[in-house]
């Protein structure tokens, strides 16, 4: 048998507001171009659906319109809503979509023109026929779940084209999947143009979430788009997170919670199988968390 | 196959290296061939005078650093213009190919380097750069292929897109 040698096709494109990476291993080169090219058209519509910033994406359109009347939204921009429910009602509300009218007052997005409202993942209802209304005045910005989600759709087409393996980085939520594991190295949370680890993953997705490059200082006050919808309150600790999930979408948002309820978060964790890694200012690992060691220490 | 997920905590030697990040993605060559299959693209380079670079600013809102701009004419229409931006963190060269009515048809990253605070404005620092090949990799790089972070902003490249569609308009457009 003709062993067929294995090659590597690396592209990166800006997209969902940072830049978008993806390599795809195997061994024809036409087939990888492919497979590259209809990733990224995914995660192009994703973009397109689920941009704060796009006036016609799903997103803008539920913030302007439907508090007034039901507004009718793409299957993906759906399930990223659902999930984002579930986040919501298992962490009694510390993740919240509807945090965007926060991040507009702290000049994270976008000055918007219409009301910023006070509702709450609670006010949003799903109807039928993919339908969604506000029962109040709110703002949705998916965050970094739209990248976790857009980094899934992308594995998903790689998945059905001729590749080996691949990994799809849109800005540090990434995804690994194929036979081979890859190691995949982590800023320091202090000074990000340093590496102070790596992991090693296999058929895996990890997100991080840390301050460094979006931390502001405002009359003293240090903010970041990190907050805890419970308490309002921005994270402005210099340290890091890292989650790894079975899909992209459930890393990042489980990041958040970390973030907010570090050592706390263990059976949130548990429950979507997912690891933790909470790098300190200093660089060093302060907490790790493995859902199968921890369930085997238990048993 | 099971999915694996370990840590690997680096030796402090390493921790003091700074990453110095980078990646080539595509050669001028590799990109025109991407965004272009099959097409034959002809050297256009523009020289602008200071009026257009005034032009440009103020159609775009962003600041023309360079008089000189790259682009090639494509066969059939279109045009395939190169470009670099300096970010907060970063430093890139980008490819960006444009239909033959003026709409953007794609965007590559061609080159991506991260650097950091006064270091790109020390130009002895940036020459270190100019010119890097796969084939001459800055020894640092090699171990770092992949890394996971907080997300970085994407809106220079996405400034500097759009002052690329106002270089258009004002000086590659035929009338």
């Amino acid at each position: 048998m003709r062993t067929k040698q294995k090659l590597e096709i690396r592209r990166c494109r800006p997209l969902l507001g940072t830049f978008v990476e993806i390599q795809a291993f195997g061994s024809n080169a036409d087939d990888l171009e492919d497979a590259i090219e209809a990733a990224f058209l995914a995660i192009a519509q994703v973009h397109r659906l689920m941009s704060f910033h796009y006036h016609e994406s799903d997103i803008s359109r539920m913030n302007r319109d439907a508090h007034y009347k039901a507004v009718r939204v793409h299957g993906w921009t759906w399930r990223v809503l659902k999930s984002a429910q579930e986040f919501s009602r298992n962490t009694d509300g510390i993740f919240d979509v509807t945090m965007a009218r926060q991040l507009v007052k702290w000049n994270y997005l976008p000055k918007y023109r219409g009301r910023l409202g006070r509702g709450s993942w609670r006010d949003i209802i799903f109807e039928a026929n993919g339908r969604v209304r506000f029962r109040r005045p709110l703002l949705i910005d998916f965050g970094g779940i739209a990248k976790g989600f857009a980094v899934d759709r992308a594995v998903e087409v790689l998945k059905c084209k001729p590749v080996m393996a691949g990994i799809v980085n849109a800005g540090g939520d990434l995804r690994v999947f194929g036979s081979a594991s890859q190691v995949v190295h982590l800023r320091h949370p202090a000074q990000p143009k340093s590496t102070v680890g790596a992991v090693r993953l296999r058929q895996r997705a990890i997100a991080t979430s840390g301050v460094y490059f979006a931390r502001t200082k405002n009359r003293c006050r240090y903010m970041s788009p990190i907050l805890n919808a419970r308490t309002n309150r921005a994270a402005y600790d210099l340290i890091s997170v890292t989650v790894g999930a079975a899909n992209c979408m459930t890393a990042d948002a489980l990041t958040k919670v970390v973030f907010a309820l570090r050592e706390r978060a263990a059976p949130l964790l548990a429950r979507y199988s997912a690891d933790a890694l909470l790098l300190e200012q200093h660089g060093r690992p302060s907490w790790m968390f493995h859902p199968t060691c921890d369930a085997s220490r238990q048993s | 196959m099971k999915s694996e997920f370990a840590f690997i905590a680096l030796p402090i030697s390493a921790l003091v290296a700074p990453s110095a990040f980078a990646v080539q993605y595509l050669t001028v060559d590799q990109a025109q061939r991407a965004i272009f299959p099959g097409k034959s693209l002809t050297a256009a380079p523009v020289k602008l005078a200071p009026a257009q670079r005034r032009a440009i600013e103020q159609a775009s809102g962003v600041r023309v650093l360079r008089d000189e701009q790259q682009a090639w004419s494509v066969s059939g229409g279109g045009w395939f213009i190169v470009d670099e931006v300096v970010g907060k963190h970063e430093f890139i060269t980008y490819a960006v190919g444009l239909n033959a009515n003026g709409s953007v048809k794609q965007i590559e990253v061609m080159d991506y380097r991260e650097t950091y605070g006064g270091e790109i404005r020390n130009e002895h620092w940036r020459d270190q750069f100019v010119g890097k090949t796969s084939r001459s990799p800055l020894k640092l790089d090699r171990d770092i292929k992949n890394i996971s972070g907080a997300t970085l902003s994407c809106r220079h490249v996405t400034d500097g897109v759009k002052r690329l569609l106002a270089f258009y308009e004002i000086a590659l457009k035929r009338s």
